[in-house]
């Protein structure tokens, strides 16, 4: 018994060391690779980001690019997720290599949460400055409360300079310019440093004398009132009535040197402004859709119908971010990051166009690698095997139509 | 073991021995009561104590006192009524700030770079010094609790405000205003702490206007006297030597 006593005490303390050093340790979250490790039907039929595009490649210090693009919210949005009633705009980033100088949704400014409508489509942009050197993978990313992270595509950007040419320099209400870098930090360290001190004085004067056996056997002998000297209650008292002193005065010093405090700001956005998209007229049917594991492949049967007065032809399939192009009728431009972009992955039994007024069941197959490197074929082990995404046609006039696709996916193993 | 038997063999060396104990003790209660303290307050305190865009008048004022007056309370139940050391709230917090500055200062700032400026911890000292002062001068647990307790609620917004209230300063941004706080929290991107987790502000004491922060201070102090005497209990049964089998300590 004796044994195991001393075990479990032995074991406790070393418990207690390792919680210790895992405190110290603790390092918030900043990095941004669960892109791939999130759940397909999260990806797929949440929200849906097209026409993104990263400014630019490489950035210096200081300098600011800017992250844009548009994001469907998609209509099927899955009932295991909350709907994105409570959503932020973020970024994805390994910690703040860029800080967010601004970022908006349909022209509206949203440091704060925002309320989303199913079914909307909407124009995004993050305004980004350049503050840690390196190479980095910066994504869109929205927020869902009840949902988690939801990663937009994400794309290499390099940063160059140094760090410590870094400024943030803000103007307050108050006409005072500073730098919020570093605005704060000596006072920050002054308060804290002087607190600390207090506290180690008061400690001192307690370990200076003998402690833990002598008292201890003291109070077991019944001399407990000898052990606190007519000295220690004065010292105490001075440290009591020193520590409110010092808060009071530093409270009233603090509230003339800045008369204009306002609490925090916060509370939920309504009401953003939607994105027009272009009227659709053409309307599309699956019959059937299956993922071929051995082959990589996505196939379905669509049946489309173009009830336009221009004949149309499909350029894109887009889902989870991954764009798969029929590079005769679509050709990127935007130079999209490569491994989500299949220039030729979009195969069409008969893609000439199609003519106002007719329907056509086609076989349509979207295939590459990034099926398997962004763990898209693992849809077919998701609870609700169902996939979706977003269809591109363009007319003979080059304009586009974005059609949403949603239907039960059945896997081919053999 | 027996007088006849002791390690020491003069009373010179038994004061030696004794001391080189309590510094023994002291180092390893100041370490453990750190890890122990730390996770503690990380895990009920959280991100109210990282950033400054959580330090608010409602929800900042009441929860960190509340969660941070219980190893106090219980380290000066043991400290106090074995050894009549009034210490024990001043060495938990010296600890705790000792392990959240390493923790600050060389994860947030020098492994994921956010300023300091925005991750600094919360200080409890004045609050910490007043209990242990309680406790001495009056020499009663009951008195500890209530006077003590409120005090440490009362005495946390006050002694954080110098080193906050420049982070409360408003801006005007992009057309929206916001405190340098807010700020901070937008530019310096944080990936797994969305806005909408941001518990400030929240609650029902609208009817208090724009002096709400001494309401919840108060109401802190309140919860602060409750959690002192559950904690003073825990730290009087762990303190305890029942443990022990041997009869005669
Ligand atoms: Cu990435």
């Amino acid at each position: 018994m004796k044994l195991l006593k001393d075990k479990v005490a032995k074991l406790s303390f070393v418990a207690l060391l390792a919680a210790s050093s895992a405190a110290m340790l603790y390092t918030p979250t900043a990095a941004a690779h669960g892109e791939k490790s999130q759940a397909a039907f999260m990806r797929m039929r949440t929200i849906h980001w097209f026409d993104m595009n990263w400014s630019k490649e490489e950035v210096k210090v200081n300098d600011t690019m800017t992250l844009s693009g548009k994001f469907f919210v998609f209509q099927g949005w899955p009932e295991t997720v909350d709907k994105p009633e409570v959503a932020f705009l973020n970024v994805g980033e390994p910690g703040a290599v860029f800080i967010r100088q601004g970022s908006w949704i349909g022209g509206q400014l949203v440091p704060r949460s925002v309320s989303l409508e199913l079914g909307e489509t909407y124009e995004f942009k993050v305004l980004l400055k350049a503050r840690r050197p390196g190479d980095w993978h910066v994504h869109a990313m929205m927020n869902v409360q009840g949902g988690g992270p939801i990663i937009g595509p994400g794309k290499w950007t390099t940063i160059t300079g140094s760090m410590r040419d870094f400024v943030n320099p803000v103007t307050t209400l108050t006409g005072e310019t500073l730098d919020l870098e570093t605005y704060n930090l000596e006072n920050t360290y002054f308060w804290h440093a002087l607190w600390y001190a207090l506290g180690l004085a008061w400690l001192a004067y307690w370990i200076r004398k003998p402690m833990f056996i002598p008292r201890s056997i003291a109070i077991e002998s019944g001399k407990a009132n000898t052990l606190i000297t007519a000295t220690d209650r004065k010292v105490g008292m001075a440290f009591v009535a020193g520590t409110i002193a010092i808060v009071a005065t530093a409270m009233t010093s603090t509230n003339e040197k800045y008369p204009i405090t306002t609490p925090l700001q916060a509370g939920l956005l309504r009401g953003m402004k939607p994105f027009e998209m272009p009227a659709k007229t053409v309307t599309v049917k699956v019959e059937d859709a299956t993922y071929r594991v051995p082959g990589r492949a996505m196939q379905m049967t669509l049946k489309i119908t173009n009830n336009g007065d221009s004949a149309v032809r499909l350029g894109e399939f887009n889902t989870a971010s991954v764009r798969f192009l029929d590079s005769a009728v679509l050709e990127d431009t935007t130079s999209y990051p490569d491994d989500l972009l299949a220039e030729d992955g979009l195969t069409v039994s008969d893609n000439s166009p199609l003519a106002p007024g007719q329907t056509r069941t086609v076989q349509v197959t979207a295939s590459d690698a990034a099926w398997e490197v962004y763990r898209l074929a693992d849809l077919i082990y998701d609870p609700d095997s169902r996939f979706a995404g977003l269809l591109f046609f363009f007319d003979e006039a080059g304009k586009r139509q974005m059609i949403t696709v949603d239907a039960p996916l059945i896997p081919v193993f053999i | 073991m027996s007088a006849s038997q002791s390690a020491v063999r003069s009373r010179a060396e038994a004061v030696k021995v004794s001391r080189t104990f309590d510094w023994m003790i002291l180092f390893t209660l100041f370490f453990v009561v750190l890890g122990g303290y730390h996770i503690h307050y990380m895990l009920t305190g959280g991100d109210w104590d990282f950033w400054t865009d959580w330090k608010d008048r409602r929800l900042w004022v009441t929860v960190a006192p509340i969660v941070s007056i219980t190893f106090p309370a219980a380290v000066q139940a043991c400290l106090w009524y074995r050894y009549r050391l009034p210490f024990g709230a001043v060495v938990c917090v010296l600890g705790l700030l000792l392990g959240e500055w390493v923790n600050r200062y060389l994860n947030f700032w020098g492994w994921t770079y956010f300023p300091v400026n925005f991750c600094f911890p919360s200080n409890l000292i004045p609050g910490a010094i007043v209990l242990d002062g309680i406790m001495l001068l009056g020499g009663s647990m009951t008195l500890t609790a209530v006077v003590g307790g409120l005090a440490w609620g009362l005495l946390f917004y006050p002694g954080n405000w110098p080193i906050i209230a420049p982070l409360h300063v408003p801006v005007e941004y992009n057309g929206m205003m916001m405190t340098l706080a807010d700020l901070q929290g937008y530019n310096y991107v944080r990936t797994g702490t969305p806005e909408y987790i941001r518990m400030v502000e929240k609650g029902t004491l609208r009817t208090f206007g724009k002096d709400v922060a001494p309401v919840s201070a108060f109401f802190s102090g309140f919860v602060s006297i409750i959690i002192y005497f559950l904690w003073h209990f825990f730290g009087r049964w762990f303190a305890g030597t029942s443990f022990v089998s041997s009869e005669n300590i």
